[in-house]
């Protein structure tokens, strides 16, 4: 008797162990179709549906759930001693979709691909530091780079680094070959496209066998999609849908500080905020947490105008509050001892920048400031507005201390919105780049961020949290922001 | 009568010319083309010039529409701005899955239409006439969006029997539309029914109200075959305009619930088309829909003829 319940019970633990290893269930999440015909999956391009690439492809480094990098398809990374040559010990026994292997070669040419001026990817400025890439044998990769860069691992877990193999840049829009945890069984960017597991990935079989990735352009369709449970998770709620889903009952929700800000831009090429006093008074004038709580429902972080995420390791823990005594008395000194009229621009583009404006106009009226609000249509708000009127209203996205303050203030830079042209800034940056130790790095970046503080045009009005709502039946959804996502993790009941 | 078709159809090619004029000078107009469209913050200097010298939008606004009319009378649809695909083969799914729409829509609402306002007129002022009234009211006044969104939290979110929103591909079979279709008709048939009842309504009491019905009642003529050989053709007369008007409104113009429901329609293809600035894709979409508007008008005229002899004598004798 005992025998025979000691196999039974192995048995039982046998199927029970294989039943939990098997990916089971389909999860199913929408996507924006921003970019409507043109949707495809290649990693780099412009109309690449990174819902899709992000679960299909892996990076060589990705930002683990601490925002440090970690290990994807390379597994340790060293630097020679002044940071211009970074050695990559890449993962063996890798296979592509298709069952090749994967090599430093198909790593090299991903990498490579993103750097051609033919392609012209958005992704290009991402690593324009690198000016060689060597794949020194099948398991290492080595990166010279033109300048010192400590931080060069944190650049690689951009979203759009995906490694694709060698020789399918002409197919890989149509096929989504790689080596994530998921294979591409259909795309179709407007309707839907089904992933299913793939059980070899490396990092263990995923949880679901099946994902779905639905096209529904309109935000509000996405909500009733999540209510009527044809969607299974959606990001990006606003503060009236997450009560409507707490009081629904049924869904998990997550607040997630993501480095994703709102600002208002004063052009520092442009009267009168080309007067550094000027500037310094304005964004005296401005009370960031009372805009926050008026615009977003206070779901962000606030700080003292740095770009920096709030999560970022590099992030000034300044804190600066309203003073609007300084304020009038910098305006005096600057030759405004009446105040100072301007128009500020904005469209409904982003959905708190209206509300945004209105804080603003009121806040700065007590220091003698007279804002008007110029609505301005929303189409062409990029090419025509942004850039190139005095005050106007700007969002930016996600990104690495490093590249957030090279990016937007560096001299010269493409997308440096608020004409920025600072010698001293840029040798700031210069010199936290090169510095190998990192507490001596940290420090150069909070103090390139203290002299934005005092010096910069633009105004970080806050960081936004993100938030998310999930169905219960999701479960182990990690509660970062999306491209740290660990999607093999996910369950469903 | 063939001539009466001959000059409504060369006055319908004008039409349609002329709309398509309209719409490629006002998609002109809007700030920004195709290229600010899909480079956004990258539409500047060099990029910007490249792009629009790759898509042809570097020459002037006449030569463009010149080419598009040429290629459309050669038989030649043209591409996407964006993603360079075939424009016939887009757009046929598209007028296909609002062809399925508006037919199911109508096959729900056009019974219940005419059922519902012939009902209420011979029952007038009674609680079923009064009932239908206000309901119709109702559905007509309260916007789409609203109705559809409330049915979707009732039927969707709270009941589960329905799918609230359509995740279909655009080039799915038809039958894989089905339940999804199925909220997004109601909401159609919903505002159309309204309409065409009380059309119906108010056009059957004015004929109740005709002598030649109150000599029909004083001959004798009982109240079933009265109604059926002597009122009802008369007074279904003016909803022919009121339907036809309803089936070119579905066709092209229900952009406001294909949003709502996420569904793969003419409306939403032309929205996404106008904020891309893909002409051509708008040109089409607007030569497929005043040629529809056109077509549709033109059928209602001729059917009112020959269900109404009275007109027919007018017309022959005038040609």
């Amino acid at each position: 008797m005992n025998k025979f319940s000691g196999v039974l019970a192995a048995l039982l633990l046998g199927v029970a162990v294989t039943a939990v290893a098997q990916p089971k269930g389909t999860f199913r999440q929408a996507h924006e179709v921003g970019f409507g015909t043109a949707s495809d999956m290649d990693p780099i391009s412009r109309g690449r549906v990174f819902h899709v690439t992000e679960k299909v492809m892996s990076r060589l480094v990705r930002p683990g759930l601490d925002g440090k990098p970690a290990p994807d398809l390379a597994v340790s990374w060293s630097a020679n001693a002044n940071a211009t040559e970074w050695t990559f010990k890449l993962r063996e026994g890798v296979r592509f979709h298709n069952g090749k292997p994967f090599t430093a070669a198909d790593a090299a040419y991903s990498l490579k691909r993103v750097q051609d001026p033919k392609l012209d990817s958005p992704a290009r400025a991402a690593i324009g530091m690198v000016s060689r890439i060597d794949a020194v044998d099948p398991t290492t990769l080595k990166l010279t780079l033109s300048a010192p860069f400590a931080d060069l691992p944190l650049i690689l877990t951009d979203y759009r680094l995906m490694v694709i193999p060698e020789g399918s840049g002409d197919t890989i829009k149509s096929t989504g070959i790689g080596t994530g945890p998921f294979k591409v069984e259909k795309f179709d960017a407007q309707g839907t496209s089904v992933l299913v597991a793939n059980t070899d990935y490396y990092d263990g079989a995923p949880g679901v066998a099946r994902m779905e990735i639905i096209g529904i352009p309109d935000a509000q369709a996405r909500f009733q999609a999540l209510l009527g449970k044809q969607i299974d998770m959606m990001p990006g709620l606003t503060a009236q849908q997450k009560t409507l889903l707490d009081r629904m009952g049924g869904f998990t929700l997550q607040e997630i500080p993501t480095g994703n800000w709102r600002g208002i831009v004063l052009h520092t090429g442009m009267k009168p905020f080309d007067d550094v006093r000027v500037r310094r008074a304005v964004r005296l004038a401005v009370d960031r947490k009372a805009m926050l709580g008026l615009a977003a429902g206070g779901a962000g972080t606030v700080g003292c105008d740095t770009p920096v995420g709030p999560r970022d390791q590099y992030r000034s823990t300044r804190t600066c509050a309203q003073d609007i005594a300084a304020a009038k008395a910098l305006l005096a000194q600057a030759g405004y001892p009446n105040g100072l009229d301007m128009e500020i621009n904005v469209a409904t583009l982003e959905a708190v920048w209206p509300a945004m404006a209105e804080a603003f106009q009121q806040q700065v009226a007590a220091a003698g400031i007279r804002v008007k609000i110029v609505t301005v249509p929303t189409d062409g708000y990029w090419s025509n507005v942004w850039m190139k009127r005095p005050v106007t209203m700007t969002r930016w996205n996600d990104r690495p201390a490093d590249s957030a303050l090279n990016e937007v203030y560096r001299s010269g830079m493409k997308w440096n919105e608020s004409g920025f042209k600072d010698a001293k800034f840029d040798a700031m940056l210069d010199g936290a780049r090169s510095e190998l130790n990192f507490e001596r790095r940290r420090a150069r970046y909070v103090e390139a961020q203290d002299y934005l503080w005092e010096n910069g045009g633009t105004i970080v009005g806050f960081h936004v949290n993100l938030l998310v709502g999930a169905a219960s039946r999701v479960k182990n959804l990690d509660a970062v922001e999306n491209f740290s996502i660990r999607w093999h993790k996910i369950t469903v009941d | 009568m063939f001539k009466l078709i001959v000059r409504r159809l060369l006055l319908g090619l004008a039409t349609v010319g002329l709309v398509s004029l309209i719409i490629f000078g006002a998609v002109e107009a809007l700030p920004g083309d195709a290229c600010t469209a899909i480079l956004q913050q990258d539409a500047q200097g060099q990029r910007l010039a490249n792009c629009r010298a790759e898509l042809g939008l570097d020459r002037p606004a006449w030569s463009r529409y010149g080419q598009w009319v040429g290629g459309v009378l050669r038989g030649d649809l043209g591409v996407s701005t964006h993603g360079a695909q075939p424009i016939a083969g887009i757009v046929g799914a598209r007028l296909q899955n609002s062809l399925l729409l508006g037919g199911c829509a109508l096959a729900l609402g056009l019974p219940l239409a005419f059922g519902l306002g012939i009902a209420a007129a011979l029952q007038r002022d009674r609680w079923l006439d009064v009932t239908v009234s206000s309901g119709a009211i109702a559905a007509m006044t309260i916007p789409e969006f609203v109705s559809a969104t409330v049915l979707i939290l009732v039927f969707s979110a709270w009941l589960g029997w329905l799918p609230g929103i359509v995740t279909v591909s655009a080039d799915a079979p038809w039958t894989r539309f089905f339940p999804e279709i199925l909220l997004p008709a109601v909401v159609l048939a919903m505002v159309m029914t309204a309409h065409i009842l009380r059309t119906v309504r108010s056009s059957m009491i004015e004929v109740l109200d005709g002598e030649f019905v109150r000599m029909a009642t004083l001959k004798g003529v009982p109240h079933a075959p009265r109604v059926l050989r002597h009122v009802l053709p008369n007074a279904l007369l003016p909803a022919i305009n009121v339907v036809a008007l309803t089936i070119a409104w579905l066709l092209g113009g229900v952009v406001v619930i294909e949003t709502v429901f996420n569904y793969p329609g003419l409306g939403r293809l032309t929205v996404t088309a106008i904020s891309e600035r893909d002409l051509a894709v708008v040109q089409t979409v607007a030569l497929i829909v005043s040629a529809l508007y056109v077509a549709i008008n033109l059928a209602a005229d001729l059917l009112t003829l020959v269900a109404n002899p009275r007109l027919r004598t007018a017309v022959t004798r005038a040609s």
